[in-house]
């Protein structure tokens, strides 16, 4: 087999969705029996670059070349056909089916009567998982599974139906130390089997396992492609952000007050079990966990948008028992929602999205300022360089930056004094990210304070002056600034 | 920085985008209105009495009933809602209204004498804004969809203008008093040698203009239609915004059957059958998105007047009834499709 045969090309790759250019210029190549690893922040473009090649969105332009047949745009039974694989970061699978089921789907084996052949269908599930060194009873119902083996028959499904390119997008963020070393070894037997394989990753400590190339996306642009050898942390992280660090974390020492909230055994919702903690002025708090370990619902919960099961708040000293977010806005609270289109109303331009907040806790007969929100509307725009600066457009045609600076205009305007920023860069260009960690600077210099919940590592270690890391949704760690790390952080997590 | 360099030309792309959708944006608002000066230009020339001043103060006195309606319908659509109980409403009013003008109240057996006029029209508009509420409370309380829960109430409403009417039309044949003419001047006099009941529907629209564009309701209500999760995140109560804008529809509902009293010179319980979808049809036609969160109320003044210049049209160009039926079904369906289209191509950037 020729180990330097190209088994898929692109050229030129551009995508643009409505008021955003998603990837401006892609080219890059896979070869047979390489790990080419795809590293790039959130936004930089990767999951669309994904999609691309699932077949899921059509480029806008540029041409893709798999196993020498060149096509404009893919589409999911033609990905499939040409041999590509993805796995995808959220998974697919059905929960209510077995996993021969979910392995199989749609082209479960069937007798000469068009009758399902159950005993062969779990048989040849088991034994393809067993091919993966994987061991999970292939008559289980998916949803009893773990979220690692759920993992897990995922990709085995994706192999199934036998591509040689394998699309992985951050497959080991849910796996632990154990599970994912299994994992590299699968991938490892791949790529001895002349697969191509691209796989996405948040993990830099991940390069020297498993990648032979690494390429760096950067706003929708291939910044770089390397040999792994050459990929050491620094470098990467220097093209990934495409800045020095202290300028993309642009941290400030402020002088920690009295605690403004205290939190104790909080439980609520299903992940949320047990947290204690306290929020200091002044301080900038993260809180990092893996998917399910119960930081998604801590903002949900502070907030009064879902019930409380046991467990006590107390803000500024005074017990705090929200039932509605109006009463956590009176309080002197603010949300920055990890979806922001939770947050938004898109049809409405800057000056009604700012002044939503001030609604809260009013009556419905009263007038609005509207004076205020002019002149309020175009501070926030040229104070925040909200783009386009306009009082007028539709916060639909803004990019996701400047719509997530709408929304911290809309609580510095409210006067909230306890932001929870909840993944608060997610889907945000890099440049947009340092504008919004300056925000958060300022507010803190300004006397206010921070949760960050976030998945971000870097963001973390950048920002944070402290860390809750949480497991199984209770605290595992917490972690003073000088000790923040991509290590600590997810050794206590996993 | 090479990242910099790549962000100014689409920058300006966006600003120059901007420029042209807003042109695009004027004129597509303008869009109904438009649509009805061209509409009635071609009667104006098609018709020999369409353009006169009879004719015109006619159309704008049967369209003045759907207007009100339409207005309080708009608020209901702009939250996401719809409210099938209007017409219902204003049959229960309207019913109510007649019935304490020409009879003597008598409740329990206890006879309380005839009501003064004017008590019995706020009886009769607080009877609009009470189905109203319980619409809004039914919808926020028990988290049922919108259009079932006004289908619902739109025939319990009818059972209850039923029972007070006892089925019959009011004023009976044989007993009790005549409506009072101020009411009948309401309904079918002028004023200036306007129609009073078009000048009320311009009222309620101003009205309603300024609740949406000035008072925390309206903000509420265009929060709640755009986005739901965002407003209530933002702390703004979703079951009391729901309330009042279903309170706000009964209301003008009420309005407007007890000025179809007036004009009619009767009540009765079945009256204004239909007009709910007619109402629903004017405010899709004047450009108030369906899902909510866009649109206003003078667009919806605009639609009524486009359904009713459009059957009086038809009518004087001798057009079957049953035609003009299929002609406005054809109208409606078509404005939806503009608008779907004018969605779109907004979004295109």
């Amino acid at each position: 087999m020729n180990q330097h045969e190209i088994l898929l090309k692109l050229e030129n790759i551009e995508k643009r969705f409505p008021g955003v250019v998603a990837l401006k210029s892609i080219s890059l190549e896979v070869r047979a029996g390489e790990v080419q690893v795809l590293l790039g922040e959130n936004g930089a473009g990767k999951s669309t670059l994904m999609k691309i090649l699932a077949g899921e969105h059509p480029p806008t332009d540029g041409t893709i070349v798999v196993g020498g047949r060149k096509v404009p745009a893919l589409t999911p039974t033609l990905a499939t056909e040409l041999g590509i694989g993805l796995v995808h970061q959220e998974l697919s699978l059905i929960p209510a089916l077995s996993v021969t089921e979910n392995i199989f789907l749609g082209r479960m084996p069937r007798n000469a009567f068009g009758k399902i052949n159950w005993s062969k269908a779990h048989a040849d599930a088991r034994h393809a998982l067993e091919a993966l060194g994987v061991f999970i009873d292939p008559a289980a119902e998916v949803r009893t599974l773990e979220v690692a083996e759920q993992q897990l028959v995922e990709i085995t499904r994706v192999l199934e139906r036998g591509p040689r390119i394998l699309l992985l997008d951050e497959p080991t963020s849910a796996l632990s130390d154990g599970e994912r070393s299994r994992l590299f070894d699968v991938i490892r037997l791949l790529k001895q089997r002349g697969h191509g394989i691209i796989y996405i990753s948040h993990h830099l400590s991940e390069i020297p396992l498993i990648a032979d190339r690494v390429t760096v996306l950067r706003d929708g642009i291939v910044v770089k492609t390397l040999p792994a050898d050459q990929a050491d942390e620094e470098t990467v992280i220097g093209l990934m952000v495409g800045r020095r660090l202290e300028e993309q974390f642009p941290k400030e020492k402020v002088e920690l007050g009295t605690p403004v909230l205290v939190v104790e055994n909080l439980a609520s919702g299903t992940t949320l079990k047990d947290l204690s903690f306290t929020l200091r002025r002044g301080e900038i708090l993260g809180v990092y966990g893996l998917m399910g370990a119960g930081q998604a619902e801590i903002a949900s919960a502070l907030f009064g948008l879902q019930a409380v099961n046991a467990g006590s708040v107390e803000v500024e000293g005074k017990r705090a028992n929200f039932r509605h977010s109006s009463d956590a806005i009176a309080a002197g609270l603010g949300l920055i929602s990890r979806d922001r289109r939770q947050s938004l109303v898109p049809m409405q331009p800057v000056g009604p999205n700012l002044s939503l907040s001030w609604l809260a806790g009013k009556s419905l007969l009263s007038r609005l300022d509207l004076t205020r929100e002019r002149e309020e509307g175009s501070r926030y725009i040229s104070d925040l360089r909200i783009r386009p600066a306009s009082t007028t457009h539709k916060l639909f045609f803004f990019s996701g930056g400047n719509q997530q600076k709408v929304i911290l205009a809309r609580w510095m305007s409210s006067g909230a004094r306890i932001l929870i920023f909840d993944e608060p860069t997610r889907g945000i260009d890099v440049g947009a990210k340092a504008e919004v960690f300056a925000v958060m600077s300022r507010l803190v210099s300004e006397g206010a304070s921070i949760l960050m919940i976030s998945s971000e590592l870097n963001e973390l270690i950048g920002m944070a002056d402290r860390a809750l890391v949480m497991r199984g949704g209770r605290l595992s760690a917490e972690l003073p600034r000088k000790e923040i790390s991509q290590q600590n952080l997810l050794r206590y997590a996993s | 920085m090479h990242m910099r360099a790549e962000k100014k030309p689409d920058t300006k792309a966006g600003a120059a985008g901007g420029r042209k959708t807003k042109l695009k944006a004027i004129v597509f608002q303008a869009g109904p209105l438009i649509a009805l000066v061209l509409l009635m230009a071609y009667l104006a020339f098609a018709t020999s009495n369409f353009l006169t001043f009879d004719n015109l103060s006619n159309v704008a006195r049967q369209s003045a009933f759907v207007a009100i309606i339409a207005v309080g319908q708009t608020f209901v659509i702009l939250t996401g809602g719809i409210d099938l109980s209007v017409a219902a409403i204003a049959a229960l009013a309207a019913s109510i209204t007649a019935v304490l003008l020409t009879q003597p109240l008598v409740l329990f057996g206890v006879d309380f004498g005839f009501v003064p006029p004017p008590v019995a029209v706020l009886i009769g508009l607080f009877i609009g804004v009470a189905a109203g509420a319980i619409n809004g409370w039914l919808i926020s309380k028990f988290k049922i969809p919108d259009f079932i829960a006004t289908l619902g109430t739109m025939t319990a409403f009818r059972g209850a203008a039923l029972l007070v009417t006892d089925g019959l039309p009011v004023p009976s044949f044989n007993a009790g008093r005549q409506l009072p003419e101020t009411l009948i001047w309401v309904g079918g006099g002028q004023l200036f040698g306007v129609p009073v009941s078009a000048l009320i529907a311009l009222l309620c629209a101003a009205a309603g203009w300024y609740v949406l564009r000035y008072t925390a309701l309206g903000r509420a209500i265009y929060a709640v239609g755009g986005n739901r999760a965002a407003a209530h995140s933002s702390g703004i109560s979703i079951s009391r915004t729901k309330i009042m804008t279903y309170a706000i529809s009964g209301l003008l509902a009420a309005i407007a059957g007890i000025i179809l009293v007036g004009r009619l010179n009767s009540a009765n319980a079945l009256m204004a059958e239909g007009e709910e979808l007619r109402s629903i049809a004017s405010v899709v036609i004047g450009g108030t998105n369906l899902f909510g969160g866009e649109g206003g109320v003078w667009g919806s003044i605009i639609g009524a007047a486009i359904i009713g210049v459009l059957g009086n049209g038809l009518n004087l160009l001798d057009v079957s009834p049953f035609w003009q039926r299929i002609a406005q079904g054809i109208v409606i369906v078509v404005v939806v499709i503009f608008d779907q289209w004018r969605r779109r191509s907004m979004t295109r950037v």
